[in-house]
């Protein structure tokens, strides 16, 4: 064999194990979501939207406490950390810039981003629940807020990054103020990034369940009462999935089909604008 | 060792022992500058890279502003004040000093919103004034006929060299009393540059023009008057057809024969 032939077969051997390992990683994906769809379908009918939690046995038994409990916790932490989120990384963006402050709140955000979940669940558990007293949507919201922030943060400040500063300039030159040029000019460069920024941020905290375990807790019928503990499609799904009772691990795998289905849609619509947004 | 001419008519700006230090830096990037800029003409600023006449424009709006650090020294002297005053209303200033960039910036909106965004800015919400105004401005920087139809579409679907020209219309729309160009045409091709340098010609009847240029041609094409600059200093003003023919400085005659830049 010469030399050449032997790189030859090396490059064709790598190739291979490269390509093997690329189809291995993603196989594990699409197995996961085979199961679901298989599973999840088979278990899906309208009463899942009509009714709500019922004792094993019950036919009348459904998901509508959870989805709407999901809903509010999602939106209401939606509410309350997108502001904060794209705020403060517009702060780093246009402000703080280089700065040292600006520095530390980077990676300050960057080591959040990769806590445990249930450390904030722990957390918001002691500043938010044991003042109050009991379970409530609005610890929900607020943890799953806190985990929602660092990647809101993150993408704004990247985003805002991208947009040229001749442009920033040349809406200075026009004699605008810096907020005019924040909203008008740089906002706009970047709104397809930041939207993806918030909809990966809700994706994100869509799945969480453990920062939910003990600030909504979980219950098994319809609330709307945010001082109340509050059903979510993540700890019903855990609640039902490891009961012994067949109907309520049907119901929990269809939990985790319209939940996963929602989260994989937030996904491929973020990625969407981001693509088509920065085609413009 | 300079070479001033002395400008007998109105001069819209005048420009007096200035000097300017960037942040950080041990030395100032220009240095005890004195240079009169006449009304209604085009003064044109040349010389080799880094020679400092990017960095003179831009003390005109006090762009240098929106970077902390930088320091300014001496005078520039505009409607009777001294704008290097720090109680200067840069906003204020801005509208009456505008300027245009190398690289066409055209805002992520509609052609409309772009150039009525200076005169939103100044509070104007009447319609019927602003359409006026749009078409005026747009009619002016003689780009009126190829958007006419399509004022609502995104500005960044036009050419640079129409961008350029909608950001000339965006920056006259607000009634500015100087307008500066920083190296207009670089980014833009031999015809783009011809109608941005046709335009430039025309404008003068209105604003005071300073323009940035590499293109010595460029220069002499445009420019009622030529200040060349090396090394932080300006070396000589005068005459366009004077200073490209006869110049009296040795380092201006170098670099306009290409010796060195």
């Amino acid at each position: 064999m010469t030399a050449v032939q032997k790189r030859v077969l090396v490059n064709k051997i790598i190739l291979a194990l490269s390509t093997l390992s690329a189809v291995v990683a993603i196989a594990f994906l699409f197995w996961i979501l085979g199961v679901l769809v298989m599973k999840g379908v088979g278990a899906l009918n309208w009463n899942i939207f009509i009714y709500e939690g019922a004792p094993p046995g019950y036919a009348e038994s459904g998901l509508k406490h959870a989805l709407v409990g999901q809903a509010i916790l999602v939106g209401l932490a939606t509410v309350i950390g997108v502001p904060l989120g794209i705020l403060a990384g517009t702060y780093l963006s246009e402000y703080g810039k280089n700065s040292k402050l600006a520095h530390l709140i980077r990676d300050i955000s960057d080591i959040m981003m990769s806590a445990p979940s249930i450390v904030i669940g722990a957390f918001v558990y002691a500043v938010v629940v044991m003042p109050m007293g009991h379970f409530s949507a609005w610890a929900g919201s607020i943890a799953l807020a806190i985990i929602m922030i660092p990647i809101i943060l993150r993408t704004t400040d990247d985003m805002l990054q991208l947009v040229p500063g001749t442009l920033r300039e040349a809406a200075f030159a026009l004699g605008a103020p810096k907020y005019k040029v924040i909203m008008d000019v740089v906002y706009r460069g970047a709104k397809a990034g930041i939207l993806t920024g918030v909809l990966l941020g809700i994706a994100r905290v869509g799945g969480e369940t453990a920062p939910l375990l003990f600030t909504s807790f979980n219950d098994n019928f319809f609330t709307t009462n945010l001082n109340d503990a509050m059903p979510s499609l993540t700890v019903t799904m855990f609640n039902y999935a490891i009961s012994p009772y067949a109907d309520w691990q049907q119901l929990g795998w269809a939990a985790a089909f319209i939940l996963s289905m929602f989260i994989l849609g937030l996904n491929i619509v973020g990625r969407l604008i981001l693509y088509f947004g920065k085609g413009k | 060792m300079a070479s001033i001419i002395d400008i007998k008519d109105e001069c819209a700006l005048q420009v007096r022992d200035f000097e300017f230090t960037y942040k950080g830096a041990d030395a100032p990037s220009l240095k005890k500058v004195t240079m009169p800029i006449a009304k209604n003409s085009i003064t044109a600023l040349i010389g080799p890279s880094g020679c400092g006449k990017t960095t003179l424009l831009r003390a005109f709006n006090r762009m240098h502003d929106l970077y902390p650090g930088n320091a300014y020294k001496g005078e520039i002297e505009f409607e009777g004040r001294n704008i290097l005053d720090p109680k200067e209303d840069l906003i204020h200033l801005r509208t009456k000093i505008g300027m245009i960039f190398q690289k066409p910036t055209a805002f992520p909106m509609s052609i409309f919103d772009n150039v009525a965004y200076g005169m939103r800015l100044q509070g104007i919400k009447n319609k019927t004034e602003l359409n006026d105004r749009v078409e005026k401005a747009l009619k002016d920087a003689a780009i009126w006929k190829e958007v006419s139809d399509r004022l609502k579409n995104d500005a960044n679907g036009l050419s640079g060299g129409q961008q350029q020209r909608l950001c000339i219309a965006r920056a006259i729309a607000v009634e500015p009393e100087v307008l500066l160009f920083d190296e207009p045409t670089s980014a833009l091709d031999p015809i783009s540059t011809q109608g941005i340098e046709k335009l430039v010609i025309e404008l003068k009847e209105k604003v005071s023009i300073i323009i940035v240029t590499h293109n010595m041609q460029q220069a002499a094409r445009v420019s009622d008057y030529t200040g060349f600059m090396y090394l932080g200093e300006l070396i000589e003003l005068g005459h366009t057809e004077e200073l490209f023919v006869t110049p009296k400085e040795k380092l201006t005659q170098e670099y306009i024969t290409g010796k060195f830049g």
